[in-house]
């Protein structure tokens, strides 16, 4: 990096996307470089990337989750193991704080993150397939968190100790009502059931995929709306709305 | 005795962290009075889950009973969690 702002090769990298895709992104306006007010080769300020991240998170989750080979997503969601997660969430806890139309559901909002990114680390411990650990990414201008992973996927994790699950769509349903540990004879499996219990009584929405299976809470609504996905993969991804 | 929850953090929400937390704590039982109670005090704590809970309170609800005693909070992510680990263990914290 210079005075003059990150090289297309620095700020390609710190995207975690390809050179190409980032002069693409230049040519359609996606995601102009500094070239056309200073001249010469392109470049890029911090600032401009990170608000460019912030708001783009879930399509870049929802890429990075589906992409067929795995990838470390950029710097600024990647979080490889729990204790960077945890760091994260008192980031995140400082940004919502910030704002206080939301402080009646500021400590069920991140603990309701706290749950799904914990399940993740929690049922996929030395059992990831590819990239260790997830992807997580909150915007909170535009009130929106998501947290991706591409472990093994809720089916999987409870057919170990509900070997009858005949699918996803079931598995999710079973996650997300009974008590139940993917982790069986350990005492788990109350995450998914708190999360469903505070989006039943707040603002908060949310829709959750794993396999070839999307579950859709309505805020201030405890129903289930369950159907088949049109973009399978094998991870989960959670986008939460407040 | 009085524990305080704050005392391990602001934001309370992994298993991990919760067993640790229990682990490094019990030491402080060893010479506490048969009939003396437990309370947990919630206050100062921003954000708590049942994951940590489950494995903080449920041991401690399993080893004291009723001689566990939470303190009223109106800390929402508390109240939420102490509800649904109620449900999942099939018991009734005492909450004074």
């Amino acid at each position: 990096m210079t005075n003059k702002g990150l090289k297309i090769k620095e700020a390609a990298d710190f995207l975690g996307i390809s050179i190409d895709t980032l002069r693409r992104w230049d040519n359609n306006g996606k995601l102009k470089s500094l070239r056309g007010i200073q001249g010469g080769h392109r470049r890029y300020s911090w600032a401009q990337l990170e608000e460019f991240l912030t708001s783009s998170g879930v399509d870049l989750a929802k890429k990075w989750v589906r992409n067929k080979t795995g990838e470390r997503p950029a710097d600024i969601f990647y979080c490889s193991d729990s204790s960077i997660f945890q760091g994260r969430l008192y980031k995140l806890r400082t940004a919502l704080s910030k704002n206080q139309e939301i402080e009646a559901i500021f400590s069920l909002l991140i603990s309701v993150v706290g749950e799904i990114g914990d399940n993740s680390f929690g049922h996929n411990l030395g059992n990831w397939p590819d990239v260790i650990g997830i992807f997580f990414s909150y915007d909170v201008k535009n009130r929106v968190i998501v947290l991706a992973d591409r472990g093994q996927g809720v089916f999987k994790t409870l057919k170990r100790v509900r070997p009858e699950l005949p699918d996803d769509s079931e598995a999710l349903k079973v996650a997300f009502t009974e008590i139940v540990s993917g982790r069986a004879p350990e005492s788990r499996g109350n995450g998914l059931k708190y999360v469903r219990a505070v989006i039943e009584n707040n603002p908060i929405s949310l829709s959750f995929q794993s396999g070839a299976a999307e579950l859709n809470l309505d805020k201030n609504n405890s129903t289930l709306k369950i159907k088949k996905a049109k973009d399978p993969f094998r991870g989960c991804l959670a986008v939460i709305k407040f | 005795m009085v524990i305080d929850i704050k005392k391990f953090g602001a934001i309370l929400t992994s298993r991990q962290l919760g067993k640790e937390a229990l682990a490094a704590f019990l030491p402080n039982f060893n010479n506490l009075p048969e009939e003396e109670k437990v309370y947990v005090n919630f206050s100062g704590v921003d954000v708590f889950s049942p994951s940590w809970g489950d494995e903080f309170l449920t041991p401690l609800h399993k080893r004291f009973g009723g001689r566990l005693i939470l303190k009223k909070t109106s800390n929402a992510s508390a109240s939420a969690s102490i509800e649904i680990l109620e449900e999942a263990n099939s018991i009734k914290f005492r909450v004074e």
